[in-house]
């Protein structure tokens, strides 16, 4: 919700404090904040609970001034419920009562349509909004003013009949169309809640989302009809939904909003539009199909013990917050949020106003206590002690099996959930080559097998083999199991066909009853089990999985890295890091990085009489920046080359080879 | 021989369960395709309400046995699927761990034990959502549920804030903000103040926002059965992956789950002894 300062400021009789500081006091008592723009614009995140009664600049106002504790001044829902004058040149009927709650429609007369005054566009254009005419406008800022949506019809387009207008708030008929005001033709699905102009039978709204095109205000308007209406939330939702529209009104319908909102609405836009375009307010069709007729009790939620208020003892909400407040720090809470209460031998019965939707039970006013004296204020308390110990079974049962495999030179992968085929569909994948649940780990592994491969000689330098293990969930059409897959390739030398079965023989044999059935893929390469999920937590029950402590985590490039061989002829006695550190002092100078160097050969023979020490080390290079070509490398080696070619020690001469 | 590696995630769930383990945690369990009961409904947030926006769903595609792990479960699949399609249930990927909190609830409850409950839930979870260096479709949360007599939301404060002394700073602090969660009562969002070690230096103390929490909402304890006049509980979850870039600086969520070698190998692991 994008609010103003200085909109927010009509409220207040004293100046606000800066937008920081107000985005502040709201963050730490009510709502995250998106963002403040300048000195004015507050985006207020406002979420679902709170959506009926802060989607606009009064909700706002009322928070800063519980949370700020300053008084709020033209709270215009605090004023007497309106009563209207009403008249016989409209008539509103409404086909299903449950779809819509309250219909109030106004005929205005006479009203000149054009550019709004300054302060109008402004304010509207102060939160992101752009300036219509001064009859939209209007509907537009008593909106975002007090949260009512509003429409505005004009009435020389809707048919008079027998010297009357006729509203006709119903479903659609199949296959009946609408042009929206942004000229967009939707045809209705089933069950769209439409307003119609009933003696035309033509549609000239979609309930709680858009206008029609049909009776757009225009420069030439005279007349108009406005409507102040609520409508079923999750109605409106779905509406949303099947015509992929969301709009500032079904953004607010969707939060049930009360039916007593609505007169207010309309009281406050009949008021805004003969300031800013004249005309005269012939009068008012109030329909209020669910109340007694008075309008004031519509739309109140019952609270659970079937009373208007909600119930709250002083010890409750000490109890759920872990505070000592007293009897007058929860009446100060309650009288800051304009809250009508009664408190007696410490407990409060609450009566909420009735745009608070949210508040229908006990928790609801901790937390509001909670939030508006501060969390701040909430002091660490230990958890009491429990006489039984916790019950990490399972978990250890699945942590014992990875164990076993790192223990014997297995690396744990962890892959994606979702396949290019399954048992399993989603209804709608993010990525439509992915569109089916795992039913297997085989294929990733495989995958990764190959992968692991060509970045071998990166991350496990001259290594004989690769050898890896993910456990994961894995999806059936008859249920989800826990799977384990091993990978294994030789690098160097012949692959044993046998080595995956061997692992599987020993983990079962130290976990008996761990696997569920016969491996599922066996390959040389990979092989994959079902876990048997049952016996997990036995095969934990006296298992303390190895702790591991992990380091700063270092990056590697999305570029290729490059290998270069070198191997030298040194003197004896020579130690490998002598070779290496003249390697690493030389490649520190370039732009690129040596990733990793390992010793792979290394032997001594008698040449001419004299000890000598061969040692052959394996480079990697890599940059973040680029792929690695041989003008980068070749003048490299050139140069540890004679570098190496250089040294001497005890009087001889190291040589490359 | 040489020791094969842990995956990060697993190097830092066994770290998250060594700590909440040493202050009375179990670790529990729940299934990765959930019924739309256990996911939303049963937790507060009802079909066709706005609340169901704040977390992008997978849907599936057809109707499948969900809630049997293993073939063990105690609901077996042809009842399930009556009881799914009596109740029109829609299956999901988890969106959240929340499920478990209610599948533990209700187990706990048919075997006739009654609070106090004290557990975690690792465990990998699915958003519909565009991925990029910060966002995965997938990943993994991890969850906590206290419920027993007189659980407060000072306890919540205690427990998390000794959490992140363990695990990111001994200086670390926990503060609160007001949030909405429907499955709880107050909700808070909770940031956690630690100063980030980057090479071996100790860097400018930030806040940083970690999880979601809250006091467990009364309707929820009731969905499993228990008596929410008698208990009260918190809840809290955030991402595993998360604490483990601010923890160790991994720069890309997206290479956790992606099968890389490379990944694993990206921060140097030493066994511990005690």
């Amino acid at each position: 919700m994008k609010t103003s300062r200085a909109w927010l400021q009509k409220y207040f009789e004293n100046p606000l404090p800066s937008a920081d500081e107000i985005a502040d006091a709201i963050t730490f008592h009510a709502f995250e904040i998106e963002e403040v723009v300048g000195d004015d614009l507050i985006d207020v995140n406002v979420l679902p609970d709170r959506a009926a009664d802060c989607l606009c600049h009064r909700g706002i106002a009322r928070e800063i001034s519980a949370v700020l504790n300053v008084p709020i001044q033209n709270d215009s829902l605090r004023a007497e419920t309106p009563v209207f004058r009403p008249t016989s040149t409209l008539a509103v009927s409404i086909e299903d009562e449950s779809k819509c709650l309250r219909y109030i429609g106004a005929v205005v007369r006479g009203v000149e349509v054009g550019p709004s005054p300054a302060w109008l566009k402004e304010a509207l254009e102060s939160v992101g909004q752009r300036s219509i005419n001064n009859v939209v406008d209007a509907t537009n800022y008593v909106m975002l003013d007090i949260g009512q949506p509003l429409h505005a019809f004009d009435a020389d387009r809707l048919v008079e009949k027998d010297g009357a207008y006729s509203i006709r708030v119903r479903d659609s008929r199949p296959e009946e169309k609408i042009t929206t005001l942004t000229g967009d033709e939707f045809t209705l699905p089933a069950g769209t809640l439409l307003i119609t102009d009933a003696n035309s039978d033509a549609p000239v709204g979609i309930a709680g989302v858009k206008g029609g095109i049909a009776a757009q205000i225009t420069t030439a308007t005279t007349d108009i009809v406005i409507e102040s209406a609520t409508f079923d939330a999750s109605l409106v939702r779905k509406t949303s939904q099947k015509l992929k529209l969301w709009t500032d009104a079904s953004q607010r319908y969707q939060n049930s909003l009360t039916p007593e909102l609505a007169a207010y609405g309309m009281k406050e836009v009949l008021e805004l539009i003969q300031k800013v375009a004249g005309g005269e307010v012939e009068g008012v069709v109030d329909v209020c199909p669910n109340t007694d007729g008075a309008g004031t009790s519509v739309g109140r939620r019952e609270s659970q013990n079937g009373s208007a208020g909600v119930s709250v003892a002083l010890g409750k909400i000490n109890s759920v917050l872990g505070s000592s407040y007293s009897v007058s720090d929860v009446e100060d809470v309650f009288n800051r949020l304009g809250f009508e209460y009664t408190s007696a031998n410490e407990a409060f019965e609450v009566v909420p106003p009735f745009e608070r939707r949210d508040i229908t039970i006990p928790e609801n006013l901790i937390e509001e206590v909670g939030r508006i004296l501060g969390y701040e204020h909430i002091a660490p308390v230990l958890l009491p002690k429990l006489a039984t110990a916790p019950d990490q079974n399972r978990y250890n049962g699945i942590e014992r099996i990875k164990d076993f495999l790192i223990d014997r030179g297995f690396t744990e992968l962890s892959t994606q959930t979702f396949a290019t085929a399954g048992e399993i569909g989603l209804a709608n994948p993010l990525d439509q080559t992915k569109p089916a649940l795992r039913a297997g780990l085989a294929e990733n592994m495989q995958n990764a097998l190959t992968r692991a491969v060509s970045v071998a000689p990166r991350v496990l330098g001259p290594a004989s083999e690769i050898k890896l293990f993910e456990i994961g969930t894995v999806f059936k059409k008859d249920a989800e199991y826990l799977s384990l897959v091993l990978g294994y390739k030789q690098l160097v030398g012949k692959q044993s066909a046998t080595l995956l079965a061997e692992v599987i023989s020993q983990l079962e044999a130290e976990m008996i009853g761990v696997a569920a059935e016969r491996p599922a893929v066996a390959s040389a390469e990979v092989t994959e089990i079902l876990l048997a999920d049952s016996n997990l937590a036995q095969l934990g029950a006296s298992y303390a999985p190895g702790k591991i402590r992990a380091g700063a985590y270092k990056s590697f490039s999305i570029y290729p890295f490059a290998l270069r061989d070198i191997a030298v002829w040194t003197p004896e006695r020579t130690e490998q890091d002598e070779v290496s550190n003249i390697i690493i002092g030389i490649a520190e100078q370039e732009d690129f990085e040596l990733a990793r160097i390992d010793l792979f050969d290394r032997f001594s023979k008698v040449i001419d009489g004299k000890e000598r020490i061969s040692y052959a080390f394996r480079l990697v290079f890599e940059s973040f920046e680029r792929t690695l070509s041989d003008e980068d490398l070749n003048p490299l080696m050139d140069k540890i080359t004679s570098a190496l070619n250089a040294t001497v020690t005890n009087g001889e001469q190291w040589e490359v080879r | 021989m040489n020791e094969g590696r842990l995956h990060p995630i697993t190097v830092a769930v066994r770290e998250i369960a060594d700590i909440f383990g040493r202050m009375g945690f179990g670790v529990a369990y729940g299934p990765e395709l959930e019924d739309e009961w256990h996911n939303f409904t049963s937790l507060n947030v009802p079909a066709d309400h706005p609340a169901r926006d704040m977390q992008d769903t997978f849907w599936l595609g057809d109707a499948v046995a969900t809630g049997v792990v293993g073939g063990t479960s105690a609901v077996g699949i042809e009842d399930r699927r009556a009881e799914d399609e009596k109740n029109r249930v829609r299956n999901v990927m988890r969106t959240h761990t929340s499920p478990v909190q209610m599948r533990y609830m209700e187990e706990q409850m048919e075997k006739g034990i009654l609070p106090p409950y004290r557990i975690i839930v690792p465990g990998k979870v699915f958003r519909n959502e565009a991925t990029d260096a910060t966002h995965e479709a997938q990943f993994y949360q991890n969850e906590g549920l206290v419920v027993g007599e007189g659980i407060s939301l000072a306890n919540l404060k205690e427990t998390l804030e000794q959490f992140f002394k363990e695990y990111l700073d001994k200086d670390a602090k926990v503060r609160f903000r007001p949030s909405f969660f429907p499955f709880t009562e107050p909700s808070v969002e909770v940031d956690v103040w630690f100063a980030p070690v980057k090479d071996g230096v100790a860097q400018a103390g930030r806040w940083l926002e970690v999880m979601g929490a809250g006091m467990v909402h009364p309707d929820v304890l009731e969905n499993a059965g228990i008596d929410s006049k008698k208990y009260q509980g918190f809840a809290f979850g955030g991402g595993i992956e998360r604490l483990i870039m601010v923890k160790h600086g991994v720069n890309d969520v997206r290479n956790f789950h992606s099968g890389d070698l490379r990944f694993v190998y990206g921060m140097d692991t030493i066994p511990e002894n005690n």
